[in-house]
């Protein structure tokens, strides 16, 4: 009966397909305007989806079109060329960008991390029976991150550092989240820096967490923002302004209420509702904290990411 | 089924070669059974995790809840039309610029440079700039679809074209044919048969690429709905997509090797006494 | 007498790049998007970018991959293509299951491979044959299946013996439908030496040029980008070289039915 719902659901669709044509023109006129951010569809973006159910964003006069995205590679080029209007992505990414002088801009904050050692939402894990102890012991290991040359690997050296470990000594491997917790098992890398809905099933598989990478590096540190173009702030004030009312709105529901973040969760992703009913969330900050941008900067200046640290306040909401 | 085998280019059944008992289908389908064994066996035997590569009953079961849902449906959609218009402007612009590229010599020599070097600019290369002109939409990945699909199609054309028979050509040349005449009568026939590969291994390529631009960049489909899958740890789900990959990209070779028997029933068997 | 055609050769393969690149250049002169830097600043960074050690470390490792992967799509695909084209039960016990698999794409396979093959160079190599392989095999099998009845019975009736006849008979019959397969399998097979340096690398062409997408280090992924297109000529020409060599035969049968 249900296959049958969803056939006829789908044809319709076909015609719907076929009918729109290009389809998603802006109905501009007194109605509310539509505005397009780009996400990655992971547990950092829950307040987002809510904030959209809650209908924080129609009460600013905002009709939120949410397109998703594998990673900031592709998001920072669709704001600036004005493809979307806001993306998300982690601040390292932005450092990154601001520094070769794209024209980008922090518009509200998006997760952050708990700030509790051991109960955070991302951390580095080993196998069980490894004889890796703490993060000093990574030095000379081979330690996967989802990305080379940014904020985890970044923070797994100031976790090293902070131990008191050589972080230079390092082998890091770029693998993505997914893959990770297979490639522990079978050995071939030491460590893994992985983030929820990974580390409550790396956990409950027998994994072993030795550092709180998030946690070592800053306290209370923003791992990750909504963002625009320069351009957007200075040609569209106004949707700036109420954009951010409404996230800062949707961030505070967030922290409010877990319950319903745990729940929003399988409207976009695929997690077992067993465990996001237990993995551990980020924070969501009311605002970016600006001690701890400042160590990504400089931790990015001292890993060699960039040649120096980019002005901070052009970025910065 | 056993079609497959009447219409075999080179006519050996009609030379009276003894028919096996067993139809092709039969074949196949045990060969497929044979895989899902495998699948099950695989993990089931402790070979893998079957946390990491679940057996094929699993993933079977997550199809099942996967094919209730109106998100599966529509992603398919998408997909399916994303690759359908990106496979149908490659097959467009393949078919005619081999046609004319390698039917007029002059402006083959001068293509051949940049030709070599466009085709092997890896699509994945062309990412950003497909995400720069189009952001995360439809458009994006058919850019990419319709990029690798082009070349497999007009490679395939310009070798049709070169292989069309010398003496053929001339008669129609000292015949004084015209241009288009030329084409119908001489180029086409002979160009069919490789077209026809093209256009098997541009739909594949296609398909392939529809989903990994999916994937990758995130623009709306099945491949997204993987990416969605595996950063949810939901890796039934996953595989359970992949399969359904793996069938559409079946069903369109099984589609597009019956256009194919169908294009090439009247098809001269002259040429293969001219290759061999 | 034979300087004009030379000449004549060089212009002919130089003048639509040059109009090529020359437009680019003109469109992009003054160009402040940052994305789409001019072609000058482009190549200003070449250089810098390639020539002082990622040579050795990043591009030859690349390319050690891709021949590795390649030679080895090459011998499966001619080895399967003429076993399956050859034996009809075998090309139906196989085909749909092989259709199965071709339609999936190298990124969705990955994981898998990763889970037999580890994280190293051979699981990178592997995702390069599981690309290539295809266009080799197909053509193979077609180009088996098209062999020539009468040289088929001929071949038999005098009694070669089956290695000669595969290699004089078989293979050599085909060799035209192989080597437009192989002509294809090296496009695709760079195409994925990229995509595997997407996942697991910590060197390689591919793994660069994505580390310059993301730090946003534009100028130097377009170099990036040019110098794959350098390779693909480079290999391409090579391969041409090859081919002429192994099909000189062919194409002096048709040069001579064209002058005949």
């Amino acid at each position: 009966m249900i296959k049958v719902r969803a056939a006829l659901a789908a044809a319709s669709l076909l015609l719907l397909a076929a009918c729109g044509g290009g389809g998603g023109g802006d109905a501009s006129g007194d109605g509310p305007t539509t505005v397009k951010v780009s996400v990655i569809p992971i547990v950092d973006v829950a307040p987002i989806y809510l904030g959209n159910q809650q209908g924080f964003f129609t009460e600013q006069g905002l009709r939120l079109q949410i397109e998703t995205a594998q990673g900031g590679a592709a998001i920072v080029p669709a704001v600036v060329s004005g493809q979307v209007d806001f993306g998300f992505s982690n601040l390292t990414s932005l450092i990154l960008g601001a520094s070769k002088g794209i024209p980008l801009k922090v518009v509200a904050p998006g997760a952050g991390s708990t700030g509790v050692q051991r109960k955070d939402f991302g951390g580095v894990l080993v196998k069980a029976g490894s004889p890796i102890r703490t993060a000093k012991d990574l030095a000379g290991k081979r330690v996967a991150v989802n990305t080379l040359n940014n904020i985890n690997d970044t923070t797994v050296r100031a976790s090293i550092r902070a131990a008191g470990g050589d972080p230079k000594s390092v082998k890091f491997t770029e693998l993505a989240f997914p893959d990770m917790l297979a490639a522990l098992d079978k050995g071939n890398v030491d460590a893994v820096q992985v983030v929820e809905p990974f580390l409550a099933t790396g956990l409950k598989n027998g994994a072993r967490l030795v550092a709180s990478n998030y946690v070592d590096t800053a306290p209370n540190l923003t791992i990750a923002g909504y963002f625009t173009s320069q351009k957007t702030v200075a040609s569209k004030p106004e949707l700036v302004k109420k954009f951010t009312a409404a996230m800062q709105k949707s961030l505070k529901y967030a922290s409010d209420h877990p319950d319903a973040v745990r729940k929003v969760l399988g409207t976009y992703t695929k997690i077992d509702p067993s465990v996001a009913g237990s993995l551990t969330l980020p924070t969501y900050p009311a605002q970016v904290n600006a001690a701890g941008l400042q160590t990504l900067a400089n931790l990015a200046v001292q890993d060699g990411l960039v040649k120096s640290a980019p002005d901070l306040k052009n970025l910065q909401p | 089924m056993t079609a497959a085998v009447t219409a075999d280019p080179a006519g050996r059944d009609r030379d009276g070669r003894r028919r096996p008992a067993v139809p092709s289908w039969a074949l196949g389908i045990a060969g497929l059974a044979g895989l899902m064994a495998l699948a099950e066996l695989v993990p089931r035997a402790g070979l893998v995790r079957e946390r990491y590569l679940p057996p094929f009953s699993d993933m079977v079961s997550a199809l099942a809840d996967q094919a209730g849902t109106d998100a599966f449906w529509r992603a398919l959609l998408e997909t399916l039309r994303g690759w359908a218009i990106g496979l149908a402007i490659a097959m467009a612009a393949g078919v005619v610029l081999g046609i004319v590229i390698g039917g007029v010599p002059p402006l083959r020599a001068a293509l051949t440079s940049t030709i070599e070097f466009l085709r092997p600019i890896p699509s994945v290369a062309l990412i950003p700039l497909a995400v720069l002109l189009y952001g995360t939409q439809m458009r994006s990945t058919l850019l990419l679809v319709v990029y690798a699909s082009f070349w497999q199609v007009l490679m395939q054309v310009l070798y049709g074209v070169q292989d069309v028979d010398p003496v053929a050509r001339e008669t129609a040349r000292s015949y004084r044919f015209r241009p288009l005449t030329q084409v119908r009568t001489v180029i086409w026939p002979t160009a069919l048969p490789y077209v026809m590969t093209g256009f098997r291994l541009g739909a594949a390529v296609a398909l392939i690429l529809e989903i990994t631009g999916e994937l990758v960049i995130g623009s709306p489909g099945l491949g997204r709905q993987i990416a969605v899958a595996q950063n949810s740890n939901a890796v039934p789900s996953m595989y359970a997509l992949v399969i359904v990959v793996g069938l559409i990209g079946m069903l369109v070779n099984a589609a597009a090797r019956a256009v194919e028997r169908r294009a090439l029933r009247w098809h001269p068997s002259v040429r293969r006494e001219v290759v061999s | 007498m034979s300087v004009l055609p030379v000449l004549r050769r060089i212009v002919l393969l130089l003048a639509v790049p040059v109009l090529l690149v020359a437009a680019w250049w003109a469109a992009t002169a003054n160009s402040t998007d940052f994305f789409w830097p001019p072609l000058s600043d482009i190549l200003g960074t070449f250089d810098d970018t390639w020539f002082h050690g990622r040579i050795t470390s990043d591009v030859l490792p690349s390319l050690a991959r891709l021949l590795a992967g390649y030679s080895l799509a090459l011998l499966l695909g001619v080895g399967l293509g003429t076993a399956i084209g050859s034996a009809r039960v075998l090309r139906a016990l196989l085909e749909p299951s092989l259709e199965f698999f071709r339609a999936i794409p190298s990124p969705v396979l990955v994981p898998i491979l990763m889970l037999f093959a580890g994280i190293g160079n051979g699981m990178k190599v592997l995702v390069i044959v599981s690309g290539c392989v295809w266009p080799v095999l197909l053509n193979t099998v077609e180009g088996v299946r098209a062999l020539d009845e009468v040289l088929r019975d001929t071949a038999r009736c005098y009694r070669m013996r089956p290695h000669s006849r595969f290699v004089h008979l078989v293979l050599r019959g085909a060799s035209p439908q192989i080597a437009a397969g192989a002509r294809q399998a090296l496009s695709i097979g760079i195409i994925l030496m990229v995509i595997s340096e997407m996942f697991a690398a910590s060197n390689g062409l591919g793994f660069t040029i994505i580390q310059f997408q993301r730090s946003f280090s534009v100028p130097q992924m377009w170099t990036g980008i040019i110098l794959l297109g350098l390779i693909g000529i480079a290999l391409s020409v090579v391969f041409q070289t090859v081919e002429a060599r192994v099909l000189s035969w062919y194409t002096g049968l048709r040069r001579s039915q064209r002058e005949g």
